[in-house]
């Protein structure tokens, strides 16, 4: 390269052909470099050995596999989960790790939703005419959806976002900028700038809970087994029951995150 | 100045290079935290940190070492899916350090059955439902004239709901 400097800058005709024929070789041998580098580069192995890295579906080769059932057809919309979720994570009035929202579709095709404070508090009797005019109503709870290709974990500048051997997705409140990257990147909305902390928030599917061998709080206070935690690798789970039978779904599947959130009963309305 | 070499602006330039990588190395060590993990990119010691979170909730099983006899109803009967919590409350606003501090009162504000049995089309089906009018009104008389909510309980035990 370095020959090829006084070339350019003196413009001397001594030499110019050399120099282009040394160029175009470094190009070349640089594009082939490259090129074998990342077919079969260190990227290759990474993929099989880092948790973090996308992979196609389920059934991933780890100890663990954790996932969560909700079953809109179960769920009675009482915000139980709602209230135990903020007493156990401490999270603030106004922002919400888990809500629940409520669809009323109309004959005619109209799709009403609302969260009044995320569900919190239960919901307010559905008025006359609207429930004149529904074809069916129905409580959905969301959440964060662990990901296995989780966006915000994509996006997050410094490493705070980060996927776990097990599946979790966390924060690391230390490390997290509160930039809110991860905010615009989640399409569910699940994540949240906590104002108390000044950093990012969002479910754990309360991770410290589930290292101690108990349910997620939202989990525990269901009182119509709507929600449901487990590992997929457990054959008894009743998780891993219902994933076998394949007639969960996912949220958003176009936005190939491949969420570990799975819906049973999810009318094709629910967005 | 006049003796300074032909090449003494590269030289400068090698120097100021040379502090840069420097000063870059010394940031990058002091900005990296201590466990990070260069493969997957995080902090590991943020695992050990969110694990070491406070629990609120017990579940029903550290509610049974006290309330054993609550617990054995509750299981016999129509709420055994039921977590004590759900109406008591969290766990840890009744006891600290195996010792209880305050009462698991329940909170009244939801009107407490209705909070999950009042009527409404969003309500799965084949679940018990209440109302003035509605299904399990029809059904039994005496629901017509219990029309003011919070009087459920004076026929209906929480724990032992179908009496």
């Amino acid at each position: 390269m370095e020959n090829m400097l006084p070339n350019t800058s003196d413009g001397s005709v001594d030499g110019d052909h050399d120099s282009r024929r040394e160029f175009l070789k470094h190009l070349l041998s640089g594009t082939a470099t490259a090129t074998v580098l990342m077919v079969f580069g260190p990227g290759v192995s990474k993929v099989s050995a880092s948790h973090n890295q996308p992979r196609q579906g389920y059934n991933i080769q780890t100890e663990h596999e954790f996932a969560y059932v909700i079953d809109v057809n179960r769920c009675i919309g009482c915000g139980n989960c709602v209230r135990a979720c903020a007493r156990e994570n401490a999270v603030p009035p106004g922002v919400f790790r888990t809500w629940v929202e409520r669809y009323v579709v109309t004959n005619d095709g109209h799709v009403y939703v609302e969260s009044p404070d995320g569900g919190r508090e239960g919901f307010e009797e559905i008025n006359a005419e609207l429930r004149k005019a529904a074809k069916f109503s129905l409580t959905v709870p969301k959440m964060c959806n662990q990901c296995m290709d989780p966006p915000c974990v994509q996006v997050c500048p410094v490493g705070a976002r980060f996927r776990t051997p097990e599946g979790f997705i966390l924060v690391d409140n230390d490390h997290c900028l509160g930039c809110a990257y991860c905010v615009q990147a989640c399409p569910y909305g699940a994540t949240f700038i906590n104002p108390v902390k000044k950093v990012s928030d969002k479910c754990t599917w309360c991770y410290h809970r589930v290292k101690k061998g108990k349910l997620p709080a939202c989990v525990t206070v269901c009182p119509n087994k709507a929600r449901l935690f487990g590992d997929l690798k457990d054959p008894e789970s009743e998780v891993t029951k219902i994933f076998k039978e394949d007639k969960w779904m996912i949220l958003k599947p176009a936005m190939d995150t491949v969420p570990y959130c799975f819906y049973v009963g999810l009318p094709r309305e629910v967005i | 100045m006049i003796n300074s070499s032909p090449r003494s602006h590269l030289y400068r330039l090698g120097i100021l290079l040379a502090v840069f990588f420097v000063v870059a190395a010394v940031a990058r060590q002091w900005a990296t935290p201590a466990s990070w993990n260069y493969r997957d990119w995080y902090r590991t010691d943020a695992l050990r940190d969110t694990e070491l979170l406070p629990l609120a909730y017990g579940g029903n099983e550290s509610c049974n070492g006290c309330h054993e006899k609550a617990g054995q109803t509750m299981r016999a009967r129509e709420h055994k899916g039921l977590s004590c919590e759900s109406c008591h409350g969290a766990l840890a606003d009744h006891v600290r350090a195996d010792k209880k501090f305050a009462a698991a009162k329940v909170d009244p504000s939801r009107g407490q059955c209705l909070n999950c049995h009042a009527e409404d089309i969003n309500k799965p089906r084949g679940f018990p439902l209440f109302s003035k009018e509605g299904a399990i009104g029809k059904f039994v008389p005496k629901h017509k004239e219990s029309s003011e909510t919070g009087r459920c309980l004076k026929c209906h035990d929480p724990h032992d709901p179908k009496t």
